[in-house]
Formats: structure tokens, sequence, C-alpha cells
């Protein structure tokens, strides 16, 4: 069994580490670029998000690379991606390619399935599994980390190229590093390379929140970059869901029997009561969490036609006047050009600037 | 007369709007629908909703906005789940937010959430409260949604047999007509029956002498059937009444074409469809066709391809 799973932003770098210690081979797709898209929306239904086009092409991608299982999530909200799975299957056959898929439903959706999927998966690991679960569920926390360390230094910097070089050279080290004890101590270096640059302490930049679809803010390739460009331009960005706190929230805590988001849904109720699926609860919490801890601004994501955070987009503008915090929408699929995007990030942040300093 | 209640004419409309009349006029209110779709509520509704919503939602917007100076209250429910363990789709649930986000000076909102994901059980509840804005009889809000659902029993049951919700509703038949090809036409209530927006389909159809077959004439027991050729559960509803009548139409060899319609940026339609025609593709061989939908469609170039559409069924039969 050679496994594969999906790109989502650093998710390939506990993923891999779990399977490391496991023991089980797994292939990582070549990283998403422009040409892991093109075979993506070749195939795909136009009216698709953008996540299953990119997921699709990290499959065949892998598969040319000798992959003969894919392993995804799945779920049963009203959210398209429950359905990701059956339907990306039905199109790789098509597609001519006989891979196995594995997907991990929630337990509610049938105990014995899901027991019987994880030990397929765990290699007979038995009771050393759950062990194997953490550990790499503290690289994940690790990520985030390192994530945050880079969102503070970026706009601190002068030398923007070597905080990129940095995290390109981290980026290449850590496909060959194995197990979770060699990426724990990868990241803990790079940590500390960012952290010897040489960094403007008494800077104050301005500091933007990015809310949105999961997958989109999560995985760079996805939302072209968006953290870069902005840390890049000068100020200071928090990402709102990362990997860490996706596994915390829907792994961890039901595991403790602690209800998970419960910040989030406490702080959106006002504008939704309600769970109708997909992350709006938490995508409109996070909104009022950022301007209740004094952000200058947020910047949603989501990808075309995403129904959930439709809904969220429209009621963003009643927390943008409530609390006073301008909001960027933006919108990606697979016709996103780069100048526009860029320019619009340009003068949002000139924007937020420009109305921060009238307000100090 | 009591207090008037308006009912935006979208989404769920052409499905509940028995129910809904029939439980409103019981506790005393006027219910006051809003009138068919037409150019004045489309620009009504695309210039107050969001852009990148779909077709349906932008109409009920415009619904909503053209209502709401004319009535006390309006019913805009919260469709969370209609059926154990379904979602129908995450915009029916979050659509009281969305008008009342996007719409100014709104007359009192009627937002009961209706979920019976859980348990059926949980519309009791739901009626109860509704009820409860009207009056603060429980017996009277129960004789009145028994009274309703016996109702919407027969308006099922009329549809089942092949009438149309407007002549239950609006008392206006489309002509039918009983001798050319039958046309399978699978597509959500609220872009089938909403005359505007899908060109006066039925009419054109009838008009040429093509008999029609829509998804409300199928039983819900085939629709459950048919959707269990997936290995994993299907959990939209509004997906699941698709594809089960679409399989149900590709199976039946009565039917000569199936045709679907969707609005642009529909959300399981984008899924729904293309599971329909992968799995349609490797068994059946009928002419099958997707007409996407939304506020700039043209008349003439939906004509054009509905021609074609027509003209395929016929050279297949004449062969």
């Amino acid at each position: 069994m050679r496994l594969t799973y999906p790109h989502m932003g650093e998710a390939y770098i506990a993923v891999k580490a779990l399977f490391d210690d496991l023991g089980i081979e797994s292939i990582i797709p070549p990283y998403s670029t422009e040409n892991t898209l093109r075979i993506g929306v070749k195939e795909c239904p136009e009216g698709i998000c953008l996540p299953f086009k990119i997921m699709l092409g990290n499959y065949v991608k892998s598969i040319e690379d000798g992959a003969d299982t894919i392993v995804i999530t799945g779920s049963c909200g009203p959210c398209r991606f429950g359905y990701y799975g059956p339907l990306q299957k039905l199109i790789l056959e098509d597609m001519g390619y006989n891979v196995d898929m594995i997907i991990l439903d929630p337990l509610k959706e049938g105990i014995g399935k899901f027991i019987n999927n994880i030990r397929r998966l765990s290699n007979g690991a038995g009771f050393k599994a759950y062990k194997v679960f953490m550990d790499a569920y503290r690289v994940c926390e690790k990520i985030d980390e390192l994530n945050q360390v880079q969102y503070f230094v970026r706009p601190r910097t002068k030398d923007k190229a070597r905080v990129n070089s940095i995290m390109h050279e981290f980026k290449s080290k850590v496909l060959s590093a194995k197990g979770s004890k060699e990426i724990s101590d990868l990241i803990d270096t790079t940590k500390n390379q960012l952290l010897a640059l040489d960094i403007d302490m008494d800077m104050n930049p301005i500091k933007i929140g990015i809310i949105g679809e999961i997958y989109t803010i999560i995985d760079p390739f996805s939302n072209l970059n968006a953290e870069e460009r902005l840390g890049d331009m000068g100020a200071e960005v928090h990402r709102s869901m990362t990997v860490k706190d996706w596994a915390e929230n829907n792994l961890v805590k039901p595991l403790r029997r602690q209800k998970p988001y419960e910040l989030e849904i406490k702080l959106s109720k006002p504008y939704l009561p309600v769970l109708i699926g997909g992350h709006t609860q938490q995508c409109l919490g996070h909104a009022v969490n950022y301007a209740l801890s004094g952000y200058d601004g947020l910047v949603q994501i989501y990808p075309m036609g995403c129904m959930p955070e439709i809904v969220s987009r429209s009621i963003l503008p009643q927390i943008e006047k409530d609390y006073d915090i301008p909001i960027l929408y933006l919108i990606v699929d697979e016709q996103t050009g780069e100048a526009g995007y860029q320019t619009r990030l340009e003068a949002f942040y000139d924007y937020v600037q420009t109305r921060k300093k009238k307000r100090s | 007369m009591g207090v008037r209640i308006g009912v935006p004419r979208g989404m769920y409309f052409y499905k509940f709007y028995p129910f809904t009349r029939r439980f409103l006029t019981e506790l005393g209110a006027e219910v006051v629908p809003s009138p068919p779709t037409n150019k004045e509520i489309l620009d009504l509704g695309s210039r107050y909703c969001i852009d990148d919503a779909c077709l349906p939602v932008k109409v009920y917007h415009g619904h909503a906005e053209y209502l709401k100076d004319k009535v006390d209250y309006m019913l805009i429910p919260r469709l969370t789940s209609i059926s154990p363990r379904e979602y129908i789709c995450p915009k029916f649930g979050g659509l009281p937010e969305m008008v009342k986000y996007s719409i100014d000076k709104l007359p009192k909102l009627i937002d009961v959430e209706i979920n019976m994901y859980k348990t059926r059980r949980n519309l009791i509840n739901s009626l109860l409260k509704a009820g409860s804005m009207l009056t603060k009889n429980p017996y009277r809000i129960k004789r009145a949604a028994d009274k309703a659902a016996k109702e919407q029993i027969m308006y099922n049951n009329d549809l089942l047999k092949g009438d149309l919700p407007c002549k239950y509703i609006d008392n206006a038949d489309v002509q039918r007509c009983n001798t050319g090809p039958l046309v399978g036409i699978a597509a959500h209530p609220y872009l089938l029956y909403d005359n505007f927006i899908n060109m006066n389909l039925l009419e054109k159809l009838s008009s040429r002498g093509i008999k029609f077959f829509v998804p409300e004439m199928v039983e819900k027991s085939v629709i459950e059937e048919k959707c269990k050729i997936f290995e994993k559960r299907m959990f939209w509803s509004s997906s699941k009444e698709l594809i089960g009548s679409a399989l149900y139409m590709m199976e039946n060899d009565k039917i000569d074409g199936i045709m679907m319609l969707t609005s642009f940026g529909c959300g399981i339609d984008s899924l729904s469809i293309e599971l329909i025609q992968r799995l349609g593709r490797r068994k059946y061989n009928k002419p099958f066709m997707v007409m996407t939908l939304d506020e700039h469609t043209g008349d003439a170039n939906f004509n054009t391809r509905l021609e074609a559409f027509l003209d395929l069924i016929d050279r297949r039969q004449a062969n």
C-alpha cells in the first residue's frame, strides 16, 4: 500500500510525520502548481469549488509517482466537501486510474466503518497509534508556532528575501526529514534562523486578520500567497484557522469530551444563532474576535461558489459596521489573476494604514 | 382580517406553500404571497443581494424587497433540514440572515428554525413557536397544523399524479399536450415552476407538442432506492430528489430525453449533475442537456439550445 493524500497548506508535514512514525510508506504529492490546477480543471465540473480541482490535480500527480491508495477526511455536513471523495473517485475511474480511496468519515456515521479504516491505516500499531497521533498533533502545534514567528518577523525585518529563502529551504528539507522527531527539530532550527534576522522591535505594523473558507486560507497556492504578500507590504497578519485548530476541534476535543469551537460559536451568536454548515460560525466568530482584539483590518478569502461562505459574506458587512473594521472580500478560483489580486491587496493595505494613522 | 403575513415567492415556495397558507389562515392571519417573478423583482433581487449568490437566492431577495412595505410580518423560515439526517443547502439555513443584513427596513420576521435533522418531531416545536406569534392557544395551533398537514398531503398527491403547482396555487394551468415525445425535466422546484426565470419552459414545450415529466411525479420510495447506488449516503435532500428522479428518468423507457435546469453558482447542482452525467453515461444512451440559468440568460439563445435538443430527440425517434 502506497498512500497519498491531497495538499492543504502545511498539513502534509503533520500527516507525513504520522505515517512515518507508523511505518507506512506515503507519497507527498508535488507542491501544487499551475499545472496541478490545470489537470484538475480539465476533468472537474466547472461549477465545483477550487479545493476540489486542486485536490484532483494532486491525486493525479501522486498516482503518476506510484501511489495506489488515497486518504482523505470526509464529513456529512451540508458543505460540498462531504461528497468530494465519491465524486473524485468516479472521475479518477473515468480517467482510467484505478485507485483505492479511504474516506475517514466522522465517528457518528458508523463506528464499524471508522474503526475498520483506522485499522487499515494504523498498520497494526494498536494503542501505539494513539501516541503516534499525539506526536503528529504536537508537530501541528510546532508548525503554528513557526508561522506565528514568520508573521511577526516578516513585516519587521528589512531582509524579506532572506525570510523567503529560509522558508523555502524548510519546505525542501522537510520532505527528506523522517518522523515527528526529525521534523520537530527542523522546525525549531528554522524558527531560530528566522529570529536571528535583524528585527526592528519598535516597529508597530498594522494588523490584518485572515478569515474565510478553511482550505483557501490555509493553502498558500490557492490564495496566491496572500499572507506573504501582505507581510511583504509591511502588515502583520494572523490566520484564523490552522491545521492544528482543525485537528484540535475535530479530533482532540471530541476525544476529551470537550465542546469544539466554543468561543467562535459564542461570538457569532448575535449574527447567526445556529450551525448551517461549513465554517460560517467560525468565520463570523473570528471576525468579531479580531475586531475586539484590536486588529486594523480583515481579509475574507473563499472559493467562488462556496455555499457557507456566501452566507458569511452577506453577514460580514454588518460586523464591519458594528465594530468599525474594514474587510476586504477576495474570491478565488482558477481564473484569479495575480496582478488584479496584488492591486486589491495593496489598495487595502494603503487604506488600512492611512486609516490607522489618522486615528492615532 | 387579522395581521398580514407576507410569503416571498422563492426557494421552497412551490413545495410548501399550501401548508403555509392553510396553517396561517387557520390562525386568523391574512396570507399575502408576492406575485410571480417579473423583471422588476429580479432587478430588485440582483441589486440587494450580494453578487456571488445563486439565482434563486437573488430572486428571493427581490420578492422580500417587493413585499416589505405591504405586510405586517414576513415569513422567512430557516429550513435547516426537512428530513432526518439530511440537510438542504447551507443557503437555506442562512436565508433569514442573508435577507436581514441585505435589505433595510424589513417588517418583523417570522424566522423559526425548522430542523428535523435529529427527529421529525422537532417540527412540532417550530410550529408552536411560529403559531404563538398569532395566538396564545396551543390547541388552536395544533388544529391548524393538522389541517395544514392534510392539505399538504393532498397537494403532494396531486403533484404525484401530474398536476402542476400553479394550478393549485394560482388557479392557472399550463395547456398540456398528449401526443409528442416525453421529456424529463430534472430541476429544483424554484427553477422549474418559476416561469419567468426558466423562460416559460413548460409552456414552450407544450406549445411545441412535447409532454414533460417532472421530479414531483416520482414516488419518494423510488427516489430513495435510486440513491442507494452510492456507497456514501446522500445527505442533501435537494440533491437526493434531483439525482433520484434523474436516474429514474434515465431508466424509464417511456422518457425520450432528459433536460436539467440549474442556476449558475448552485453548489449542490455542480456535484449532482456531474454524478448524474458520469453515472448516466456508463449505462444509458439518452439525449441529455444541462441549461444553466442566471439573471443574464437571454431568451434567444435559450430557445436555440432548446430547439437543438428537441431536434436531437426527433432524429433519434426517426431512426
